[in-house]
């Protein structure tokens, strides 16, 4: 491999590397594209030979040898055609993927700031699309060197090696053809845009009339309406014949213009073979002359074809080329044990924003699990995310002495480990969406958060398909698997946004004692607006206008009325429910 | 009535006769032109063979119908543009019109995307059905008759041997045809697996990084990628093996026939003997009659599923329409003496949706210059006595009548004049904020545009827009409250008599509820107002309780 060489933003890499497979294509389309000389040779020959067997100067077995090579022949040019066809696509699709997987990897390393609001997902996702048109122009290209390049010089040269003078002037022609498509392209284009315009008209002509039928029936606006619409059809019809007509026009008569040499081949060719020409030729040259030459003017149509191919392949290279950049190789994140967190004055707000909360501190050991609570739209999910590392903070949050916001990403991964509102789940299989590629057992992890049962019971177990986002789970399904695959990838810190919201609370106790022995080692904060666990927890943080009291739940009952109301009002609440 | 897609067809082909005649001319002629100029060359080469000469005229005519024939294809293609133009537009006519004429039941049951591509997407493949279906098949299918029928002629045995073979080789096409579909339809489904990968890891980006799932993510990725190609590699397989086997096959024939006419056997040869210019001829013909048959293989797919989307059009044909009932006047829409002193009014009206009656005879009058309210349960009828009065539906018992006029016989044009509705929620149409208003109607001027706007307190907002009246609107535009006032002033700018409201202000804040229900009050002066509400605020005048009757 020569992987030290490989420059993404270079097309000429992505050739070199595919050089194995360019090869075969470069064997197979010379095999094909020369051995279509042998189609119209043979013919010749063998019209040749009947007339001599008709004359009786040859025999069966003359024509028979002829026969069986002409058949030989043509097969293994066509067993070379299937053979490039079939590996100048594999050579596509190799570059294609090649080229995807590079843009997704720095995809996949941009932060989730950039992509959602400085709007690279949108352009990495556009690039991609790109990748599209631009292997395909490749594809196109490296067919057609050989389908019309390679097989226009091998007929020209036959052409020429008959009879120059009669091959020069027949070939006068098919450029004609092709300039005079070049020409027409500027209408075409012209035309074609004007008719795109139309049909979008159209579509939202229809779409208002149908979102509003109601609208302007009661209004009484029906009649005056349909005759806009009419108005829109006849524009569209006119725009769409005159974009059309050019397109389905055209081609027989650019097929007539290169035709045309024909009639030299026909006069001076017919005088060659009387010998009163410019060369002596034999009825069978003579057919296979004609032959070569009908084959070389319906492949000069394709040369059009290679340069717009070419040419949108270019197009779509220059949006992706800056985006190519070298892949670096993810290291695993170090995961550690911390034996102390810290948070002292911590303040954070959005870049552009007030202070969502201010000035909280809390220090941490393992075994704790803290609780963060407070009003809706009091900044305790936000409180969660500052652990992120998404956006700088004020005042600190250490680990061990480090200063998280310092530590770079794998660092960082390795130690914060984070489950949000949103369970963000893969269309994937229930077993991939907790493991991700980590060998583990996974059912370990469904019985931590008591979704082993239900997903025993499912038709295809772990290996159910959740849908996209997760559609196919119910709420409370969703968020546990979300917890199992946080689990999973177990990290000392642990923050988890409301885990239990959509639980009922039996289940909600259960997994909390699972998860209290399972993370005996490590730090959990739990963020949640139901508050009976909270008896249980180490340390509580009560957040109410960006303000936070930190304290055991004993000590919050007592001091802040608000935290002991809703306490209170829970438990009411959950006696009333049984 | 009875229109449906053939019978537009046929409409369409009678309006366009010439066009018409041309098609056939133009197909017809290139078929048996192009069946020419093989013969000419033909009778050259035998004449070169015996050492004669070959006259200009043979060259210039071989020439001649090469191009004839490229003319004949090029005006058939043309003609073919213009007249699957000219169908389309018709059947989008005809959609329209049958659109108009639907029941305001059905019209509510129309999905608005699913009209769209009944009136953009099916009519396009009732399009292709006529161009790159029936007519090409036609033209392919006289093609491969004719090739048969002078190779008849030709070498009569190798017509045998073709016949023998052409069935085969058709369902050979068929076969791949069909299994590269089969295909297609897979690898369609990986690749939308894997460009979903995309949305969803911009979707996931947190848990992604969170994880450092970067590199499980790639490899995911590529995993997808490799999957479609996958299924890619069934089409390519298709796709590369039926041209290499065709060409075989078409060498195959050549040699056969080559060396049955040299056997030398008079047996033989008097179904396969042939001077050498017919043999030119014959292998010109073999290699042209395959091109039509891959071209056939083609249409029958096309036509496939071009017959859904005719079926769709069809249904959409059979919809039903509001039977014509006689009105006592429905000749002029003048008002008809001694049919109610009141302005508005129900007598003894029974209605219902189906099965299910919602209204029992009910009989309520509401004076010139008044305002009243319907109140009632939710479902209790109160939208329907609107349904009625604007005519979306006729009472199965009992009359509704408005201004002297019967409810359902008013004549479209006139209703705006004589009643505005303003719904819950404003329905935004394509166009500027003038558009918004008048709905394009042209009888409204721009001094009734203005005096609505001014009348709803909009006027000052809207000329602060960009371009004033002439803005394009976008959701954005206007707050829900002043959307809520484009909808007044869209019911008052054409001065109507009566003022139909219903639950105007549902889904507005008190603060906003304040300053419609002001507006509203500006707008209903000297006007008679029928209003629907909930809400204690919303509501005015005189209380008509609408009653579910069991």
């Amino acid at each position: 491999m020569s992987k030290q060489t490989f420059t993404p933003n270079k097309i000429i890499s992505y050739f070199k590397t595919e050089w194995v497979v360019l090869l075969i294509v470069t064997v197979s389309g010379l095999i094909y594209n020369l051995g279509l000389l042998a189609g119209p040779w043979f013919e010749g020959r063998m019209t040749g030979c009947l007339i001599d067997i008709l004359n009786g100067r040859k025999t069966f077995y003359n024509m028979l040898i002829l026969v069986g090579c002409y058949v030989l022949s043509i097969a293994v040019v066509q067993v070379s055609r299937y053979i490039k066809r079939f590996y100048v696509r594999r050579f596509a699709n190799n570059v294609n993927r090649r080229m995807k997987g590079i843009l997704y990897a720095s995809l996949v390393e941009k932060s989730r700031p950039e992509l959602k609001e400085q709007g690279m997902g949108d352009i990495m996702t556009k690039a991609i699309l790109d990748v599209d048109d631009c292997v395909e122009g490749m594809r196109k290209f490296t067919t057609e060197i050989f389908d019309t390049g390679i097989a226009l010089a091998a007929y020209a040269g036959m052409l020429l090696y008959y009879d120059w003078r009669l091959a020069l002037l027949s070939m006068l022609f098919p450029p004609v053809s092709y300039l005079l498509a070049e020409k027409m392209k500027t209408i075409v284009q012209r035309t074609g845009v004007v008719y795109k315009e139309q049909s979008g008209a159209l579509s939202s002509a229809t779409l208002d009339r149908a979102e509003n039928a109601i609208t302007y029936r009661v209004f009484g606006c029906e009649q005056q309406r349909k005759q806009a619409y009419e108005e829109n059809l006849t524009a569209y019809e006119k725009a769409a014949v005159s974009a059309n007509i050019w397109n389905t026009m055209m081609p027989p008569l650019y097929k007539v213009i290169s035709m045309t040499g024909v009639l030299f081949i026909l006069y001076f060719g017919a005088a060659n073979v009387l010998g009163t020409g410019w060369k002596v030729w034999t009825a069978a040259i003579f057919t296979t002359f004609l032959s070569c030459f009908t084959k070389l003017s319906v492949k000069s149509s394709n040369a059009a074809k290679l340069f717009n191919a070419v040419h949108k392949a270019q197009v779509s290279w220059k949006r992706i080329k800056p985006l190519m950049n070298p892949v670096i190789e993810n290291e695993k994140p170090e995961i550690r044990t911390v034996s102390q967190l810290s948070v002292q004055e911590l303040t954070f707000a959005y870049p552009d924003g007030e202070n969502i909360f201010e000035n909280i501190s809390l220090a941490a050991k393992p075994g704790d699990i803290i609780g963060v609570t407070g009003a809706v739209a009091c900044g305790k999910s936000t409180f969660g995310k500052a652990f992120l590392g998404e956006y700088p903070y004020q005042g600190s949050i250490t680990v061990d002495g480090k200063e998280l916001g310092s530590l770079d990403r794998r660092q960082h991964a390795g130690i914060i480990g984070y489950l949000g509102h949103a369970p963000e789940l893969f269309n994937d299989t229930i077993e991939n969406n907790i493991l991700m590629g980590e060998n583990k057992n996974v059912s370990d992890y469904l019985k931590l958060v008591c979704f082993n049962e239900e997903v025993q019971a499912m038709p295809d177990k772990e290996n159910t398909m959740v849908g996209n986002g997760g559609v196919r789970l119910s709420g409370g399904q969703a968020q546990r698997l979300a917890l199992a695959r946080t689990l999973c990838h177990k990290r000392p810190v642990l923050i988890l946004d409301d885990p239990f919201s959509a639980l009922d609370k039996d289940t909600e106790k259960q997994i909390f004692a699972n998860l209290k022995k399972y993370m005996a080692d490590g730090i959990v904060i739990i963020i949640s607006h139901r508050l009976y666990l909270f008896p249980q927890m180490n340390q509580v943080i009560w957040l109410e206008n960006g303000q936070a009291v930190t304290g055991t739940h004993e000590k919050l009952m007592q001091e802040i009325p608000e935290y002991a109301q809703l306490y209170h009002a829970q438990e009411g609440g959950s006696i009333y429910e049984q | 009535m009875n229109s449906d897609c053939g019978n537009i067809i046929r409409q369409t082909v009678k309006k366009n006769v010439l066009l018409a005649v041309g098609i056939v001319i133009a197909v017809c002629g290139a078929v048996v032109i192009s069946l020419l100029p093989p013969l000419v060359l033909a009778k050259m080469i035998d004449a070169m063979t015996q050492k004669q000469n070959v006259g200009f005229t043979f060259v210039a005519l071989y020439f001649g119908l090469t191009a004839l024939t490229g003319v004949m294809e090029a005006s058939r293609e043309g003609f073919l543009t213009v007249f699957g133009q000219k169908i389309t537009h018709a059947l989008r006519s005809s959609l329209m019109e049958k659109f108009t004429r639907l029941t305001a039941d059905s019209l509510n049951k129309q999905e608005p995307g699913a009209l769209v591509s009944r009136f953009v997407g099916d009519v396009d493949t009732v399009e292709n059905l006529f161009t790159s279906g029936i007519i090409s098949m036609f033209a392919d299918a006289c093609r491969v008759i004719s090739i048969l029928a002078v190779i008849w002629f030709q070498n009569k045995g190798l017509a045998l041997v073709l016949f023998i073979l052409l069935p085969f080789l058709f369902w050979f096409t068929r076969y791949v045809q069909k299994n590269m579909l089969a295909a297609q339809v897979e690898n369609r489904r990986a690749v939308s697996r894997a460009s979903g990968h995309v949305p969803e890891t911009l979707h996931n980006i947190r848990t992604i990084h969170n994880l450092s799932k970067e590199n499980y993510m790639e490899k995911r990725y590529d995993e997808y990628i490799q999957q479609s190609y996958h299924a890619m590699e069934k089409t390519n397989f298709y796709d590369a093996v039926y041209s290499p086997v065709i060409l075989i096959l078409n060498a195959v024939v050549v040699a056969v026939v080559m060396l049955l006419s040299a056997s030398g056997s008079p047996k033989v040869l008097t179904l396969f003997g042939m001077s050498a210019g017919t043999a030119v001829a014959v292998m010109n013909y073999i290699s042209q009659i395959f091109t039509p048959l891959e071209s056939l293989g083609m249409e029958i797919q096309t036509i496939q599923s071009a017959i859904a989307g005719v079926q769709r059009i069809n249904e959409f044909f059979a919809l039903p329409e509001p039977a014509p009932k006689q009105h006592e006047n429905t000749a002029d829409s003048k008002p008809v003496q001694n049919n109610g002193k009141s302005f508005v009014e129900f007598r003894d009206v029974t209605f219902g949706y189906d099965e299910h009656t919602v209204l029992k005879h009910l009989s309520f009058q509401v004076e010139e210059g008044e305002q009243i309210t319907l109140s009632g349960r939710t479902g209790a009828g109160k939208s329907t006595v609107f349904k009625l009065l604007l005519g979306l539906y006729e009472p199965s018992e009992g009359s509704v009548w408005i201004d002297g006029r019967e409810a359902a016989a008013i004549d479209r044009k006139d209703r705006r004049f004589l009643f505005g509705y303003v719904e819950q929620s404003f329905h935004r149409v394509a166009g500027t904020v003038k558009d918004q208003i008048t709905l394009y109607d042209e009888k409204i001027s721009m001094e009734n545009v203005k005096e609505a706007a001014e009348l709803t307190g909009l006027h000052d907002t809207i000329m602060h827009l960009p371009d004033g009246y002439d803005t394009i609107c976008t959701p954005e535009l206007f707050s829900q409250g002043q959307w809520q006032l484009l909808s007044i002033a869209r019911a008052a700018a054409a001065r109507p008599k009566l003022l139909l409201l219903d639950e105007i202000t549902a889904n507005l804040d008190a603060e906003t509820e304040k300053e419609v229900l002001e507006a509203l009050k500006r707008v209903s002066e000297n006007r008679t107002v029928i209003s629907i509400s909930h809400r204690v605020s919303a509501k005015m005048g005189r209380i008509i309780p609408i009653e579910q009757k069991l």
